[in-house]
């Protein structure tokens, strides 16, 4: 069994009159467990600005329903590049340069992909999964 | 103007022959801009003890303000609860008004996204609310924070 955890730290001294602190640390486990994921997959990719859908992660019939966790980020630096983020074409938000994002994600049926589309520039996008397993195309 | 920052951490000394460790801070800024993020929920926390499905970002309530859609808003939410069995389904009203699925947070797990936040009607038609499921009637505690322009 493995140990992964996933801490976030939110932190402003002047977004709100006292200084906002807050930090949480969870253990990424298989669903319904206590036993660690042990699976995970990562890249760097481009995606292209042509503002078309395309699939970052495809949903797969052995993760429906596990305890997937995604990471990604956007790593271009210009301030006004985006790229939204999709889960079967429902658009969850926009992660700008520099921004990143980490969700569970359920994989809830074949279709529920986690996609993204970048309007007007190319961008160059890290992810990570972390997961219990993935059904394998056939050669 | 505000500087608030997301600063995540993902670490695992043996999922992997070699130890993995990801580390990333974002600067919560305005859309297309350096310009941090002002506004805020502030801290939030509700309870929940039946497995209907409730709002839990509501928009056509919310703070007796409209989030300005598609712009760089992000929500943080936590499950509190310690129970590994018992989760938290959450979930986006995608364009066609119906519920889109995104994933289940156990006990002590955390979220944090993006948010477009768009806004059509007070019928809630084609909102993106964001909807919660528990999985139990056991008492159930979400915190949460929405950072917005």
């Amino acid at each position: 069994m493995a140990t992964t955890t996933a801490t976030i730290t939110l932190a402003s001294t002047d977004l709100i009159s006292d200084s906002l602190s807050l930090s949480s640390t969870t253990t990424l486990y298989d669903a319904g467990t206590t036993t660690g994921l042990t699976q995970y997959d990562s890249g760097r990719v481009k995606i292209p600005g042509d503002n078309n859908i395309y699939i970052l992660l495809d949903s797969t019939a052995a993760a429906v329903n596990k305890g997937n966790r995604v990471y990604v980020a956007n790593k271009n630096t210009e301030d006004a590049h985006y790229v939204d983020i999709l889960i079967d074409e429902a658009v969850l938000g926009r992660l700008y340069a520099g921004d990143w994002m980490f969700i569970p994600w359920s994989q809830a049926d074949a279709a529920a992909n986690l996609e993204v589309r970048a309007p007007n520039e190319v961008n160059t996008v890290e992810y990570a999964i972390f997961h219990e397993g993935r059904t394998f195309t056939g050669a | 103007m505000a500087k608030t920052t997301a600063q995540i951490t993902l670490a695992s000394p043996d999922i992997a022959d070699n130890t993995i460790s990801i580390s990333n801070v974002a600067y919560l800024t305005k859309a297309g801009s350096a310009v941090g993020l002002d506004q805020t929920s502030g801290l939030r926390r509700r309870t929940f003890t039946s497995t209907s499905t409730v709002k839990l970002i509501d928009l056509d309530h919310y703070q007796d303000q409209t989030l300005t859609a598609n712009k760089a808003a992000k929500v943080y939410i936590k499950n509190t609860g310690t129970s590994t069995a018992e989760h938290v389904k959450v979930g986006i009203q995608n364009a066609a008004g119906a519920l889109e699925e995104i994933g289940w947070l156990y006990g002590g797990d955390w979220m944090f996204f993006p948010y477009s936040a768009a806004y059509t009607s007070a019928a809630h038609a084609n909102n993106q609310d964001i909807d919660v499921t528990p999985s139990s009637t056991d008492s159930v505690t979400l915190e949460y924070i929405v950072f917005y322009e």
